[in-house]
């Protein structure tokens, strides 16, 4: 084997050529980095919105988008009463009959942007377990409380939305009463109304769903239910596979992402095996005089191996820096829901894969034509 | 004899033509002989040269250098042949630029079982032999033509090969260094008993030589002398 000293000499050899390695890499990794980052984000916020322990009663037919169903007011309670097993924390039913639309807000300053509005009771807390208030108070009439991550859809300061701040639904003012958490679902981007406010709003005298949490009961418990109230016409839905329905609704989305990585990502690849090509080709002659020292031709690929390897690595390490700084703790607002991009360990691993994957099969081809022509016409060549 | 080559042809095709710079060559040296190699372009200098040097196979004919059947030896046994017993000189140096003088006469010591320091040491004793001591640690580019040659020839001995190739190892130097290159190929033969194939145009350089053989389209044109008849 050469000493790795060789490969780290040979990168300084064309510093040109270097920065272009780097730098073309560190573009493909961090392209690799961001479009796994936002499809694993993606998936993520909408698999953990959904509970597995969590029906939703919605309107027949509208089983795709709760914003559209219907649902009368009377299946709150005829659920509750007529569905036994259902949770029931401090002897309160888990049945939740909410309100969901979606409008543009304005908050203070003029920005208005579009928000999913959820018009709920006290019992939403009992369904939605992991929505937990973190400032201020729950929403009484002529309030609002808003998701942790609502401001990053205005683009905002979290101070603009803060409790004591008003948000308008039109030309209705809302106080904001206080903030919500609820770790990893999209509902941290949303507005939540008092119910009544909301139907009153958007002029209804119908909810959009009624959320259930089961406890002994089971999903056909409540299928059944759907089926002796048929009067209802009401669709019975898993929490869970409702999300991963949507999940499937943005798939367009997300391999567009890779398309659009995959294509940058040819072109730097097509620009640094051309570089590559140009630079070993001008070395065939010294791998042929270290071939007639007595390096093999596997020890020499091996030497061009480790010497694109330590290009591609130095861009994929600046992708990660630069991944920390721009990408991780990103929030991507999307009609749904906040996505929040985070570098986790397998985005990081698919990252240096990418890296590692430049290094070696980018070098095979140029390093195999350099070592490729026999060894008296090499120690010819110029 | 040191080599023994036989009825030794080399052909390849060429598109559609069928070309033999060396037809049924046969040729012995003893150990330690300096021989010359000299002809016209295209007359299979090099390429007897390459054959000798294990950088090239032949077509046919038997090519035994110190007991070893070099025409039989496959490619990877031809690698680990020449990193034993061959050192070879080329006109150009072929020196690695970013490696020192040092580094570069290191190069065939890190294919050999040796520690650190045992390498230093026939490193630096290589480049003294060649009188560079002094420029152990400067890179080619800061190097005159003579010396990069010197550093090229300290490569080529430094393994301590029986062998040594050298393909117009004069032919890009000025006198001075040429005469000094030439002294030292001398020095090589008759005191450290090498084995030297040297080929060149250069009939000065040639005269150095125990023997010179004369090639034409791939024969020799006299025929092989014994070192007794060798021309001084």
């Amino acid at each position: 084997m050469l000493p790795i000293t060789y490969a780290i000499r040979n990168l300084f050899r064309d510093p040109s050529r270097l920065l272009q390695t780097v730098g073309g890499s560190a573009l493909v990794v961090l392209l690799v980095i961001a479009a796994a980052a936002l499809t694993r984000g993606m998936e993520g916020v909408l698999e953990a919105t959904g509970s597995a322990q969590n029906v939703i009663l919605v309107g027949a037919g509208s089983e795709e988008s709760i914003e559209r169903s219907e649902v009368h007011l009377d299946a709150e309670s005829a659920a509750a009463t007529a569905v036994s097993g259902l949770s029931s924390p401090l002897g309160i039913t888990a049945a939740s009959g909410e309100i969901l639309y979606m409008a543009p807000l304005t908050i203070a300053g003029g920005h208005e942007e579009p928000a999913l509005l959820r018009g709920v009771t006290e019992k939403a807390l009992l369904v939605h377990t992991r929505v937990r208030v973190i400032e201020g108070a729950y929403p009484s009439p002529g309030q609002v409380m808003v998701g942790r991550l609502m401001y990053r859809r205005f683009g905002v300061e979290a101070l603009d939305l803060a409790p004591g701040r008003t948000i308008a639904f039109g030309k209705t003012e809302f106080t904001i009463s206080g903030i919500f958490e609820a770790p990893g679902t999209v509902l941290e981007s949303e507005v939540w109304f008092d119910r009544n406010d909301l139907a009153t709003l958007t002029q209804r005298d119908t909810l959009s769903a009624v959320y259930l949490r089961l406890d002994d009961a089971e999903f056909d418990d409540v299928h059944v239910f759907t089926l002796q109230r048929n009067d209802l016409e009401l669709s019975a839905i898993r929490e869970d596979k409702y999300y991963e329905k949507l999940s499937s609704f943005y798939a367009p989305i997300r391999a567009m992402t890779w398309v659009t990585a995959a294509l940058v990502a040819a072109g730097a690849i097509f620009g640094g095996l051309n570089t590559l090509y140009a630079a070993f080709a001008s070395r065939i002659r010294e791998m042929a005089t270290l071939q007639s020292i007595g390096y093999t031709r596997t020890a020499l690929l091996l030497s061009l191996v480790q010497e694109s390897l330590l290009a591609t690595l130095t861009g994929t390490l600046l992708a990660f820096v630069l991944a920390m700084f721009f990408l991780d703790g990103l929030s991507i607002p999307l009609s749904l829901g906040t996505f929040t991009m985070e570098l986790t360990p397998g985005i990081i691993l698919t990252g240096l894969g990418t890296g590692l994957a430049l290094g070696t099969f980018g070098t095979l081809p140029p390093a195999l034509r350099c070592l490729k022509p026999a060894l008296p016409v090499a120690l010819r060549s110029s | 004899m040191f080599i023994t080559i036989r009825n030794l042809t080399k052909s390849f095709k060429k598109g559609p033509n069928l070309i033999t710079p060396l037809q049924n060559l046969s040729l012995e040296a003893p150990r330690g002989e300096f021989l010359a190699l000299m002809g016209p372009s295209g007359s299979g200098k090099t390429t007897l040269l390459n054959l000798i040097a294990g950088i090239d196979s032949p077509t046919s004919g038997d090519l035994m250098i110190d007991d070893h059947d070099v025409a039989r030896l496959s490619r990877a046994q031809l690698t680990k042949w020449r990193s034993r017993h061959v050192g070879y000189i080329f006109q150009l140096y072929h020196l690695v630029p970013i490696l020192s003088a040092f580094e570069n006469v290191e190069l065939p010591l890190l294919l050999m079982p040796l520690s650190r320091s045992e390498r230093r040491a026939r490193a630096d004793a290589a480049l003294d032999l060649v009188g560079l001591s002094d420029r152990a640690q400067h890179r080619p580019p800061e190097l005159s033509g003579g010396q990069e040659q010197r550093v090229a020839i300290a490569r080529a001995i430094v393994h301590d090969p029986e062998l040594l190739v050298a393909d117009e190892p004069t032919g890009d130097l000025d006198g001075e260094s040429a005469r000094s290159i030439l002294a030292l190929l001398t020095s090589l033969s008759q005191d450290h008993g090498k084995t030297i194939v040297m080929v060149t145009h250069d009939p000065k350089a040639a005269a150095v030589a125990n023997r010179v053989l004369h090639l034409e389209k791939g024969q020799l044109v006299n025929p092989p002398a014994t070192p007794a008849s060798a021309v001084s």
